[in-house]
């Protein structure tokens, strides 16, 4: 038996940054995985294929800061240009918001491009304060914490005011409103507003022309809007956390799964493993969602009201990952620079909503929206890792293998419209649908952000009243992963702001 | 409660309407969960001197039943509810109280255990979508039973003996327990009166039978129908609340911060904060050293009923108000429920008064009467425990 000042259940991204906070204030900590490595979502992987997330978005550098790691010698690799895939073989070519066509002449809607994702790159960095710390709640007013949450909401308030007063009134205008018409008034419909359409909504159950896809929009252009692919991949990413990690002193366990959460007189005491095994922590935080955490600890730890929220938690996933193996590391009909470039098939904005459709129903997409990346698998061979939208984890019939043979066929014949000659470059496929993530994972419903990312599911809202703060049901007992504030996307912030919530509140 | 007065405005009858009718001389029914149920079927005097003199029977069909079984039903109600039910033993009822995660006061209610996994849950507000979350994540299976069990309260000095002759010899049921003295047929000593009496309950096509069979036992006994007026009276007596009028069940508010804790109802001994967790109790567990406010019973001065008063300290600093007061014919005294600010109605209990509004041909008027916390209720009388009970 092993004592603790707490233990972090799950080594993905948030489990890891949580651990690594902690351990930065000088806590003992014991990070508890249930797979054989740590990097959870992020790296998981079938057989000798590509990690299910190739791409950075927006890791947090307050994130890195935890884990005493200078970016710089990180690797995160140079920003990846984006290719809007066309039908009519027109793509158009982003590089840092400026759009040209394949030859290099810039695209007629090329300026409007610029100016609405140079406005959502401002709009992004002042919602980053928000997310950059746990949400509002903390203590009294006149407390450290209390204060030090007011003068950042107050800095909010001055950036917002310091845009001007027409930006501002813009930023509050279409912040709660939908991406499809945003995107519609400043550009006529094509593939570059089927991109920015279908970076709205990637990773969840709505479609562009859903409220709040603005704001998920927005948030996605956190850290700039800029994808990178770490050298080496993601593990290697992670593999770097983990070594960072351990040279704090941390404990992480692989290959340790929790049975169930050990409560006495409503307080957490630690945790029993599968194996037995009991380790002891006055403090528990899990990187599981909430629905997750109570199937540990029982529901008869929570009072009533709590456990109806994490029941109702919108937590269906609807991307499904498909893995192509290229027979060389190069994309037919992409000249060669473009060949590591994130590949978005969304030919219109109308495209993604039509998309959207059939899922409300339980059913697959026809026509989906596919974002792919060139990656190489750690045996060095050449993937297209393609994610397919919308898959809904909650398919009429069940995920079986008629299922995924559809997507399999459904993937290479929509990709084949844009890129004709990559079928026969495919040697392999692989499909990992919404239900094999959850299973592998423990996400609920596979959901890219273990929690739909919605107006009522964010900030202290997430992923429910009165959980907000990472704190629920019984003493020490905490969240801090993706379903907390501020969400998923490898971001590793949710990991982060709850240790910085658990230590606030430490006694 | 609103006081209808056409059963056609979408009331239904209850399973012993008929006969409530053929008594009925004042026609006066009110809504009660969706059943035609009596306000006073003769005069509320005749009704309230037989339930306390000779016997009374009384339709209690509308409340809400739930029936509560499997393996989980232990854990899953004694989550919910704030008193430990492990220590209801089967062939026993519980009263208890059930609250919102803010520990506010949801309902209050009867629980039978009728058997190890096997409960039944009477109360007064409907309360399925509640039993149905509380639930979840519990190996326990809920019945709605509101419109498929019927009961009737049998109260009075000669409810025994009315039992009796009616073939239902029950001499050795205890307060708090019951017995199942026929197929189909369960009778428990429990009531709303305070005094000797039984609740019986049985399937709803069953029900119009067994009111014929107790009726025709209580001809030389003095049974009487009974409407809630009279009920009303002698529940004031015996010091019981009404969910609605004493307190505001939280579910049905709208506003906040009308929710009441156990504590500041008087019922801190009904939570049981060492049995684990409950709903509520950790809330609980922070509001029980400052109770917002306290439901007190009250003397009050002289003879008029205090209904709707305010309660002051001296005769300047308002503290509260009366929820519920009446004349108590039996204990000759002038007794009320009342709303008081906490911790100020505890520091100077010999000065509250209670300021009555009266209406007397035509003029309202006030009267500031002196009001005096009581300990125990207005009416307690022995013969409501005596086991084996008196026949009178």
């Amino acid at each position: 038996m092993s004592r603790f000042d707490a233990i972090v259940i799950g080594a993905g991204i948030n489990g890891l940054a949580a651990a690594a906070t902690l351990a930065r204030a000088g806590k003992s900590v014991c990070v508890l995985e249930q797979a054989a490595a740590p990097g959870g979502m992020a790296t998981l992987r079938l057989d000798d294929g590509p990690e299910l997330a190739p791409l950075l978005w927006n890791l947090s550098p307050v994130v890195l800061k935890a884990f005493n790691i200078d970016p710089a010698t990180l690797g995160l690799g140079a920003p990846l240009p984006a290719v809007a895939l066309d039908p009519g073989g027109a793509h158009i070519v982003l590089r840092g918001g400026w759009a040209t066509s394949l030859s290099g002449e810039t695209h007629a809607d090329g300026p409007a491009f610029q100016r609405l994702h140079g406005q959502l790159v401002t709009y992004g960095a002042l919602l980053r304060r928000l997310a950059e710390a746990p949400p509002p709640g903390g203590g009294t007013l006149l407390s450290q914490p209390g204060l030090a949450q007011l003068l950042r909401l107050s800095r909010l308030g001055l950036d917002l005011k310091r845009m001007g007063k027409p930006e501002m009134r813009r930023f509050l205008q279409v912040l709660l409103s939908n991406a499809y018409d945003l995107i519609l008034d400043e550009m006529p419909d094509g593939p570059l507003a089927g991109l920015l359409a279908a970076d709205a909504v990637r990773g969840n159950a709505t479609g562009p022309r859903s409220p709040g896809s603005v704001f998920t929009l927005i948030y996605r252009m956190g850290h700039g809007g800029e994808v990178r692919r770490p050298e080496g991949g993601m593990p290697n990413l992670i593999r770097r956390l983990d070594e960072a990690l351990q040279k704090t002193g941390c404990t992480i366990r692989t290959g340790t799964p929790v049975a169930r959460i050990i409560l006495e007189d409503d307080r957490v005491t630690g945790v029993e493993t599968k194996g037995g095994e009991i380790i002891e922590a006055p403090r528990v935080l899990s990187s599981l969602g909430p629905k997750s955490v109570l199937g540990l600890t029982g529901a008869e730890a929570f009072d009533i009201e709590a456990a109806r929220r994490i029941r109702h938690l919108r937590t269906r996933g609807t991307v499904a990952k498909v893995n192509l193996r290229l027979t060389a590391p190069r994309v037919p009909g992409l000249p060669d620079d473009l060949s590591a470039a994130r590949l978005v098939y969304a030919p219109s904005a109308d495209y993604v909503e039509a998309a959207f459709t059939p899922s409300k129903y339980g059913s697959l997409s026809e026509a989906p929206v596919i974002e792919a990346t060139c990656v190489a698998a750690p045996d060095g061979r050449p993937w297209l890792s393609a994610n397919v939208q919308y898959a809904p984890a909650d398919l009429d019939g069940g995920w079986d293998d008629a299922a995924c043979d559809r997507l399999r066929q459904i993937t290479l014949d929509t990709l084949a419209r844009a890129l004709p000659d990559l079928p026969g470059a495919v040697e392999e496929l692989q499909v990992i649908p919404p239900t094999r993530i959850a299973a592998e994972t423990g996400a609920a419903g596979g959901h890219w952000h273990h929690a739909e990312l919605a107006l009522d599911q964010i900030f202290a809202l997430r992923p429910g009243n009165g959980m907000g703060r990472y704190a629920m049901g019984p003493r020490g007992l905490y969240l801090c992963g993706a379903s907390t504030h501020p969400g998923g996307d490898v971001m590793g912030l949710a990991g982060r702001n709850a240790a910085a919530a658990v230590l606030e509140g430490w006694v | 409660m609103s006081i209808f007065a056409d059963p056609k405005l979408g009331l239904v009858p209850g399973p012993v309407h008929d006969r409530l009718a053929e008594q009925s001389r004042a026609m006066a029914w009110y809504d009660w969960a969706g059943y035609i149920a009596p306000s006073v079927l003769d005069s509320v005097e005749f009704e309230y001197f037989a339930l306390r003199n000779q016997a009374s029977l009384f339709d209690i069909s509308p409340m809400h039943k739930y029936r509560v079984t499997g393996p989980g039903a232990v854990a899953m109600l004694n989550r919910m509810v704030t008193r430990d039910i492990r220590k209801i033993a089967v062939g026993r009822v519980g009263y208890t109280l059930w609250c919102d995660e803010a520990g506010h006061v949801i309902d209050d209610g009867t629980l039978f255990r009728l058997g190890e996994d096997d409960w039944r849950l009477c109360c007064q507000e409907p309360m399925l979508s509640w039993l149905d979350d509380a639930a979840w994540g519990f190996d326990a299976t809920i019945t709605d039973e509101s419109h498929t069990v019927a009961g009737f309260s049998l109260q009075g000095p000669t409810s025994f003996a009315i039992l009796e002759a009616a073939g239902l010899a029950l001499a050795d049921l205890k307060p708090f327990a019951f017995a199942t003295p026929e197929d189909g047929l369960l009778v428990s000593r429990t009531g709303f009166t305070g005094d000797l009496g039984y609740e019986l309950w049985c399937d709803w096509d069953a029900a119009l039978p067994l009111w014929d069979r107790i009726w025709k036992a209580g001809a030389h006994r003095g049974l009487r129908a009974i409407g809630y007026e009279a009920v009303d009276i002698a529940r004031l007596e015996a010091g019981f609340l009404t969910a609605g009028v004493d307190f505001q069940p939280v579910h049905a508010t709208e506003r906040l911060h009308r929710g009441r804790t156990p504590f500041e109802l008087g019922f801190g001994r009904m939570v049981d904060l060492g049995k684990g967790h409950f709903n509520g109790r950790r809330a609980l567990l922070a509001a029980r050293a400052a109770p917002r406010s306290r439901l007190l019973r009250l003397d009050i001065e002289g003879f008029k009923p205090a209904r709707g008063a305010l309660i002051y300290d001296r005769f300047n600093r308002e503290l509260g108000h009366v929820t519920s007061g009446v004349w108590s014919p039996t204990a000759k005294r002038n007794i009320a429920l009342a709303h008081v600010k906490m911790p100020q109605a505890e520091a100077h209990p010999a000065r509250l008064w209670a300021e009555i509004y009266t209406h007397e041909e035509g003029r309202w008027t006030t009267r500031m009467a002196r009001a005096t916390p009581m300990k125990a209720p207005a009416f307690a009388p022995a013969r409501a425990r005596a086991t084996p009970p008196a026949r009178f």
